[in-house]
């Protein structure tokens, strides 16, 4: 009994209340991390949890250019090397120097098959032809590929330096809990599916030179709270549990006006939205019936009421930010006379009858497009599926397809072309739901993926949108924008094009 | 009960949890969506990573083999990895646990504590404005849809008079060593009574929404079985006799009146696990329900198959208690 009593006094004692301090910022996000490990996780969710405490060699400046961050430099030495010299000053969270055999010991943790307690880093396939990782001198280390792959600094932003000394003596499954990273916060505690709770680092190096200031946080305290359920994360924002939310719902953006206390910030996303039309078979298999498809949305409308202004119109896949965006794209503009002009060409004066798959989400959006397809003759039946199922459906990687149309999309965070470009477009390939084939444009896909030269390599992915843009097996419709609820107390936070919320400047006043 | 029939409800036990993981395990295989294409989303990558990928999770077998694997190593207590978590299910399940019991534990008292007495007021009081309000209010508790009414509750109360916390377990200025791991439980063992306020607080909304359909239930089942017990002959005899109308009610007919109300408690037991998905969502409550509503559809097929059939194991004993008290409270009943 006494030894009971020993122990819950001892318990009580180190129980004490952690004092609520100035500084803090509170954010209200819809998942928990998966693990804290960098490495060992394929989830955008879980990476902008875990980039407020790891730094990565390069990061992206506000424009989506990629910067360097712990690294001084990233220069490309020859068409498979490149040579990083980290910053002098910068730290993990124990004080000790990051160092090339860091860098060394990252990749190898990465890319080697087994390396992760007997298990391949499911990140792996993010990283690249990289062969081997060369250490020059303490600061210095040279990336050796397999092969050319010029898109490499754009997945390099995905990837985050960890601790050779710390990991090794943490094993395997160390890192799924504990933080030994070089960013602006560390960890103080992981709740599970309710908080993670992180301190600034007062020793940072003060982060990327392209992204003044360059200073430890501004922020003392960060906490993030798991709020899954949209309309709870907007009512603490509402009344003031949290600072800031992510994925705010489009239909909540007048309440959060609305409040003298709140505001809403936007950024365009990296997610292009887009029909797949079956060019198979059927009627879609006619390109004019395709285009009359384009031509019979009145995608500007859809935006503004619907998505209550929150999309950006494409004629093209590619996001207006990508890299090798065309920009001079001709657009199959709202015009139902022509899309039904095109349809009687097609050999389909009297209409056709379709059916337009859709998940549940993108109901009300289907329901518009389909009534604006029926005007034009397409007469549209909206037929709502569960994402797997759709994906099964349209997603064959070559074997024939079943369906009419999909409304889809893709993301692509890397915002490199060769992310949304290859899977969505290249004959037969994973996310290619309508079954394009073009081998003129397969060939300038590879052509791109390896061309070193920056200027060349863009000429050459303008010169493939604007080929899948004429031949149109999709109509593009936009990408969507990224909506973050705010309290208007919060300063400092600029939201990301790749969904990444970065905390180093966020305070709130 | 004696010892042969306890061995005996046990040994039944094995052929239900044997049908549960036939059942979950092949109603998640042959559900369409894959788990690895959901992993790689819209990542461009290679079939040969894929194909990869899929032998690292050991999906490159056939359903049949991944069965017979699952139940052997399940039969140890090894439930596999989490595909996402990347560590034992078990594992992760273990750290959600305590708040989901936490949760239906609060849920569960606070239905047991209004509903018994408001259904035996109401049986006593029967037509009277009492009854009809209990009979109005039940038929709400079980109508309103728990997302709807927590959503309500949270604008009310949160946003609109601030007074209660719109997520989570307890505030995050609190941190409490781990004893029961029942926060309720542990706050007050160590003495930290502004902890247990805190905790309080948070549990209140998300205890109602989840309590309430159980208590409109229970509250209608007590005054039924009530009224029927009152027109027994053997309390109009003990009328008759002249004792007092309260030993007549808590002596000779709640005992009897009980029955049928612990059989359901024990039934809505087992279905609390059930909402606390939809309610754990709504606020954010951190435990079991969400993380597998979260699995399920990530086809986290592991997490998912370990979590039903604990579902299962704990509905199953629940009926067995519900059976044991049975006996307690008649002992006429023999199992």
């Amino acid at each position: 009994m006494r030894k009971r009593l020993i122990s819950l006094m001892a318990a009580a004692a180190i129980s004490v209340p952690v004092a609520v301090q100035a500084g803090e910022l509170r954010i209200g996000y819809t998942t928990d991390a998966l693990t804290l490990d960098p490495h060992n996780h394929r989830n955008r969710t879980t990476q902008t949890i875990i980039r407020n405490m790891y730094d990565g060699l390069v990061t992206r400046d506000s424009n989506m250019k990629v910067v360097p961050q712990l690294a001084e430099y990233l220069k490309v030495i020859d068409k498979t090397t490149y040579e990083v010299k980290l910053q002098a000053g910068a730290t993990f969270h124990d004080g000790s120097p990051i160092t090339a055999e860091d860098v060394k010991y990252t990749f190898e943790r990465l890319t080697k098959d087994g390396a992760i307690g007997g298990k391949t880093s499911p990140r792996k396939s993010l990283v690249g032809p990289v062969k081997r990782v060369d250490v020059i001198d303490a600061r210095t280390a040279r990336i050796i590929l397999e092969t050319p792959w010029p898109q490499f600094p754009a997945f390099l932003t995905l990837h985050e330096i960890v601790s050779k000394k710390f990991t090794e003596a943490q094993g395997a499954d160390g890192l799924s809990t504990k933080v030994m990273g070089s960013g602006p916060f560390k960890l103080v505690e992981w709740r599970k599916g309710d908080l993670i709770i992180m301190e600034r680092y007062d020793g940072y190096y003060g982060g990327s030179p392209a992204l003044p200031p360059q200073a430890k946080a501004c922020s003392e305290r960060v906490i993030f709270k798991i709020i899954p359920e949209n309309a709870s994360r907007v009512a603490a924002l509402l009344a003031g549990d949290v600072d800031l939310i992510n994925d705010l719902p489009a239909h909540a953006i007048s309440q959060v006006k609305n409040n003298p206390n709140t505001d809403v910030v936007t950024v365009n996303g990296t997610r292009s939205y887009f029909i797949a039309m079956n060019s198979e078979t059927g009627p879609f298999a006619d390109k004019r019936v395709r285009q009359a498809v384009s031509h019979a949305i009145d995608r500007q409308l859809i935006i503004d009421r619907i998505m209550n202004g929150n999309g950006t119109l494409i004629d093209g896949i590619l996001s207006p930010d990508a890299f090798g965006k065309n920009k001079n794209l001709p657009r199959l503009a709202y015009d139902p006379a022509k899309a039904k002009s095109l349809m009687a060409v097609a050999g389909y004066p009297n209409g056709i009858e379709v059916v337009l798959d859709v998940k549940s989400e993108l109901k009300e959006i289907a329901e518009a497009i389909g009534s604006l397809l029926t005007k034009a003759g397409i007469r549209t039946q909206v037929q709502v599926g569960e994402v797997s199922q759709l994906r099964k459906k349209w997603r064959t990687k070559g074997k024939p397809k079943t369906g009419d149309l999909w409304i889809t999309s893709w993301g692509n965070g890397t915002l490199d072309p060769v992310g949304i470009f290859v899977p969505t477009h290249r004959t037969d390939d994973r996310g290619n739901s309508a079954g394009y084939a073009n081998a003129e444009f397969d060939a300038l896909l590879d052509a791109a993926g390896i061309e070193p030269d920056t200027a060349k390599r863009a000429a050459l992915y303008q010169k493939a949108e604007a080929m899948a843009t004429n031949d149109a097996p999709y109509a593009y419709l936009w990408v969507t924008k990224d909506l973050y609820g705010v309290s208007r107390r919060l300063t400092g936070f600029r939201p990301s094009s790749d969904g990444r919320i970065n905390l180093h400047d966020a305070c709130v006043k | 009960m004696s010892f042969g029939k306890l061995i005996e409800r046990l040994a039944q036990l094995i052929p239900v949890l044997l049908g549960v993981s036939v059942i979950v395990f092949f109603m998640m295989a042959l559900t369409p969506g894959d788990p690895v294409e959901i992993m790689i989303g819209d990542s461009n990558v290679t079939l040969e990573q894929e194909a990869r990928l899929r032998s690292d999770l050991g999906l490159d077998r056939p359903p049949v083999e991944r069965f017979f694997v699952f139940l052997k190593n399940a039969v140890s207590g090894d439930f596999g990895l989490s595909f996402y978590h990347r560590r034992p299910v078990s594992e992760v399940i273990a750290e959600r646990l305590p708040a989901t019991i936490e949760l239906s534990l609060v849920a569960l008292l606070l239905a047991l504590f209004t509903s018994v007495p408001l259904g035996v007021l109401a049986a006593v009081w029967k037509n009277t404005f009492l009854d009809r309000l209990a009979t109005v209010g039940s038929l709400f508790g079980v109508s309103l849809p728990g997302f709807w009414f927590g959503i309500l509750l949270l604008m009310l109360f949160s946003v609109r008079l601030h007074i209660l916390p719109v997520s989570g377990r307890i505030g995050y200025e609190f941190e409490v060593a781990p004893i029961t791991h029942l926060l309720l439980i542990d706050t007050l063992l160590q003495g930290r009574f502004d902890a247990f306020a805190n905790a309080l607080k948070h549990i209140i909304m998300p205890a109602v929404v989840l309590g309430l359909p159980m208590a409109a239930i229970l509250t209608r089942v007590t005054r039924t079985s009530m009224l029927e017990v009152l027109s027994q002959d053997y309390i109009i005899f003990a009328e008759a006799k002249g004792l007092s109308r309260r030993r007549i009610l808590v002596r000779h007919a709640l005992k009897n009146a009980l029955i049928p109300t612990v059989t359901v408690a024990a039934l809505q037991t087992g279905s609390l696990l059930g909402g606390n998905m939809i309610v754990e969502t709504v606020f954010g409550w951190p435990g079991l329900g969400r993380l597998v509503v979260e699995s399920i559809f990530l086809r986290n097929y592991p997490l998912v198959q370990a979590a039903v059939l604990l579902y299962a194991v704990t509905y199953v004993t629940l009926n067995f208690l519900a059976d044991i008290l049975y006996t307690v409270l008649n002992p006429r009943v023999r199992l």
